[in-house]
């Protein structure tokens, strides 16, 4: 006779922390936990081993480093009770939170929680994984370190307020932890949607723009400035000054908002107004439930069976058809061809690209912090930015095979020898970074001014050697280390590390001769013996690169069957 | 003596200590439709894809058209067209984009690529997809598009593996329509499929493969035969399918008829 069991209005009995669900959160642990382990059979998972926990140690260093310094600024700004400037901490945290993991989201790995749908999962349940996963990335760790620092640098200055500290903070990382998830799943959700694609870039590139224009102004106002010790606080007041009301407004306007509030919290419970501090604190707590809220309406659709490939289909499908073709009806102009339209179509892969040229900005503005200082003053900061952009490229240099996905099969069936394959798409990958190196070039002479002639030539001679020098470590990286792109992800699939971080790794080698080429020259003041070195250099390093093209398809053929069972693996 | 479109020799293939295929040894005429039949995890896809050069073997030989394949037997590539069992689809092209990319990696020149695309895209009623990526694709169309793929540069052996899977009947009737088609016209074709009827109907030649090994080969007739004389109580002139040779010969590796219940299903 059938014994039938009583079941939960979804499926399953007891609430998301009941016995099925925790039966299911261990399962999926266990679950996580076998295939961490039998991935350690292969020397890949070995390798992603390794390389996950060095990046993981980096990611310590910085966050350590990060939470040093907002230790000693909080304790500066406690001891001396200068209060109002404590918000700055939390708005600088939370941009921290938002932005660590945008600059990073080309080497952050990210699991599918796609595939419980399939289970009598509660939605409560969906919900606790897709926040635990989140837990255990960088930005977490990283922002955790920081407000730990802030907590640390208050207590040891007032060790009175090291209750209302926890609880300012605690609530204030939950704000944030919920807010980039809730980022996150809607970028995902707005990358797989044409129009609000279309938007984001829109958008995207405004804020780009914005920022540019921003820079050049303040950049030659400071520059102006720098003339004239004097001269240079006028501007300054001048600009304060002229915005004095609607800098008051923004800092009234900050105080209702979750850094703010944080902040408020703190200032209100050294005032001995515990009432009004939990005002404050209750006021952040609704911006949690906000954050949650507007994560927990993505996941919702998620969870209902919606389809981020579906929804994007609908569009493409009246999308453009692509009226053009490369000239010539070799194999070569084929690949070059089929690439660009993939790239094309591919958000991630062009954000990864293009996300560098935004730090650019940044980078520069590290150059640019005396008033004193321009291009002659620190003649690096343009070789740096122009390098800073190859970093965008990772993706494309050193797993060039990853979005071929079960199309991998064609490139081995075909007579096309897999190096014509490996030549043109570097050839195409070269002119796209040509392309944006010209870019980041261009945006960091608008931020420092034009570097001297011989900066750009020696600039120059060291992207001739540092061009094949990737070339030729992805070639092999590709072809042994490869991993499957998921197209319409910002992220890395799991298992990417084993790629992802040596490849950086050899980025920030080839990178280091630059420097070490460059420092040792303009010490003995041979300004113009980089160019030759590094032309040198690039000679070498064309004739490797030649060579590792040359074996490429013996390479291909000895990792023909791992390279298709891993680019064919089911997302 | 007629040179074999396909032959083999001792075919082998090692994962590890598991040996997926081992020594196979067949022959395939010009211009037959060979049926290459087995039941699950038998070895049918791997001996394609040594067929194909997807897979290397761990021993013996390949001869394809007279000549040794492997994977610089490039020339003879240009022979040979396949659906292979991921379809090897590129899904971030439209339709007419991926042929247009196949046609070029096969060597066709513009003109030649884009008259075919554009009569393989009307045949197999794709020619109204022409702006949709291929990932949006349902997947009887994929299947449609990569055996439109397999053919565009005129292969003289094809090699399918289920090209049937997921196609809805009329496309089916048009595929199998057109490779007839291509045999009268000299071509040869292996083709694995878990649908015995379209093997009965389509394939002059069988050959089945079991834990690695193949146990049958040669035509329906001659495979009715020998299953006739090694069945006992056979009455004269009774003729077999193809599922009860299939059946007879695997035997209980191809577990016919399963005596246990599961007790918990009603």
């Amino acid at each position: 006779m059938a014994v039938v069991t009583r079941v939960g209005a979804n499926g399953t009995g007891g609430g998301m922390l009941g016995r099925d669900a925790r039966a299911q959160y261990a399962a999926i642990a266990r679950m996580r936990w076998l295939m961490f382990r039998n991935g350690l059979r292969s020397i890949h998972g070995l390798l992603d081993l390794g390389a996950t926990g060095i990046a993981w140690m980096l990611y310590s260093v910085f966050g350590l480093c990060l939470g040093i310094g907002l230790c000693t600024a909080a304790y500066s700004l406690a001891s001396r009770a200068s209060w109002q400037y404590l918000p700055i901490l939390f708005w600088a945290i939370s941009f921290l939170w938002l932005m660590f993991p945008i600059a990073i989201a080309s080497f952050q790995e990210q699991s599918d929680l796609g595939i419980l749908l399939r289970f009598p999962v509660r939605f409560g349940s969906y919900f606790i994984l897709y926040l635990i996963s989140g837990l255990m990335e960088a930005s977490t760790f990283v922002g955790v370190l920081c407000c730990l620092g802030v907590w640390l640098g208050i207590v040891i200055a007032r060790p009175d307020l090291y209750l209302w500290a926890a609880l300012g903070l605690s609530v204030f990382a939950v704000f944030n932890i919920l807010l980039v998830r809730a980022v996150f799943a809607w970028i995902d959700r707005w990358l797989a949607q044409r129009k609000t694609r279309e938007i984001l870039g829109a958008v995207f590139m405004v804020l780009f723009v914005c920022l540019l224009v921003i820079n050049s102004v303040w950049s030659q106002k400071r520059y102006e400035g720098s003339k004239n010790h004097k001269e240079a606080a006028a501007p300054l007041r001048e600009v304060m000054d002229k915005y004095a009301p609607l800098l008051k407004t923004g800092a009234q306007v900050q105080q209702g908002l979750p850094p703010g509030l944080g902040a408020r919290t703190l200032q209100q419970a050294l005032e001995q107004k515990p009432v009004a501090g939990f005002a404050s604190l209750g006021m952040l707590g609704l911006w949690v439930v906000l954050a949650g809220g507007a994560l927990a309406g993505r996941l919702k659709a998620q969870y209902r069976g919606e389809n981020l490939s579906w929804a994007s289909s609908r569009d493409k499908a009246i999308g453009r058809g692509g009226g053009w073709t490369l000239g010539g009806s070799r194999p070569f102009a084929a690949i070059v061809e089929k690439e660009l339209r993939s790239l094309l179509r591919s958000v991630p892969l062009l954000w990864a690209v293009s996300v560098p040229l935004l730090f650019v900005l940044v980078i520069a503005g590290v150059f640019h912090r005396s008033p004193s200082s321009d291009m002659n003053s620190f003649p690096f900061a343009f070789p740096l930015c122009v390098a800073y952009a190859l970093l965008g490229f990772t993706g494309l240099f050193y797993n060039n095979l990853g979005a071929e996905g079960a199309g991998i099969q064609l490139l081995f069936i075909s007579p096309t020898p897999i190096r014509t394959v490996l030549l043109a798409k570097n050839l195409l990958h070269s002119i796209l970074f040509v392309l944006v190196g010209f870019a980041a070039g261009i945006l960091s002479c608008l931020r420092l001014g034009v570097p001297p002639f011989v900066v750009l030539a020696a600039t120059g001679a060291w992207l001739v050697f540092a061009l094949p020098c990737n070339l030729a470590a992805g070639i092999i990286f590709s072809l042994t280390m490869p991993y499957r792109i998921n197209p319409g992800r910002i992220t890395r699939p799991a298992g990417a590390q084993a790629n992802t971080l040596p490849a950086a790794l050899i980025q920030l080698g080839v990178l280091g001769v630059g420097v070490f080429v460059f420092w040792l020259c303009w010490s003995s003041k041979s300004r113009w013996l980089p160019v030759p070195i590094f032309l040198a250099l690039a000679v070498g390093a064309i004739f490797v690169w030649m060579r590792i093209l040359h074996y490429s398809d013996g390479n291909a053929n000895q990792h023909r069957d791992s390279l298709i069972a891993t680019l064919m693996k089911a997302e | 003596m007629e040179i074999p479109a396909i032959q083999t020799n001792g075919l082998t293939r090692f994962f590890g200590a598991l040996a997926a295929v081992e020594d196979v040894t067949l022959s395939v005429a010009p211009g037959q439709f060979f049926g290459f039949l087995g039941p699950n995890g038998a070895g049918k896809s791997t001996t394609i894809k040594m067929l194909t050069g997807l897979l290397e073997p761990s021993a013996g030989t390949i001869d394809i058209l007279g000549q040794r394949f492997g994977p610089e037997a490039r020339e003879l590539k240009r022979q040979i067209g396949v659906v292979p069992e991921g379809m090897a689809l590129l899904g971030r092209l439209t339709a007419p984009e991926y042929l247009h990319f196949v046609g070029r990696m096969y060597g066709l020149d513009a003109a030649t690529t884009n008259q075919r695309t554009e009569e393989l895209l009307e045949f197999m009623q794709l020619a109204g997809e022409g702006r949709k990526l291929v990932t949006d694709f349902s997947h009887g169309m994929q299947k449609k598009l990569a055996m439109a793929a397999a053919v565009i540069h005129g292969p003289k052996v094809l090699f399918l593996d289920e090209p049937f899977e997921g196609v809805d009947a009329i496309a089916a009737g048009m595929l199998k329509n057109m490779l007839t088609g291509m045999i009268n016209r000299g071509a040869t074709v292996f083709l694995t499929t878990h649908v015995l009827e379209i093997v009965e109907r389509l394939c002059s030649h069988v050959a089945i493969i079991s834990k690695g090994r193949l146990v049958a080969i040669g035509s329906l007739d001659e495979l009715r035969a020998g299953v006739a004389s090694a069945l006992p109580g056979v009455e004269q002139g009774q003729r077999f399918t193809l599922e009860e040779i299939f059946l007879a010969i695997l035997g209980a590796d191809g577990h016919p008829e399963s005596t246990q219940e599961l007790s918990w299903l009603l």
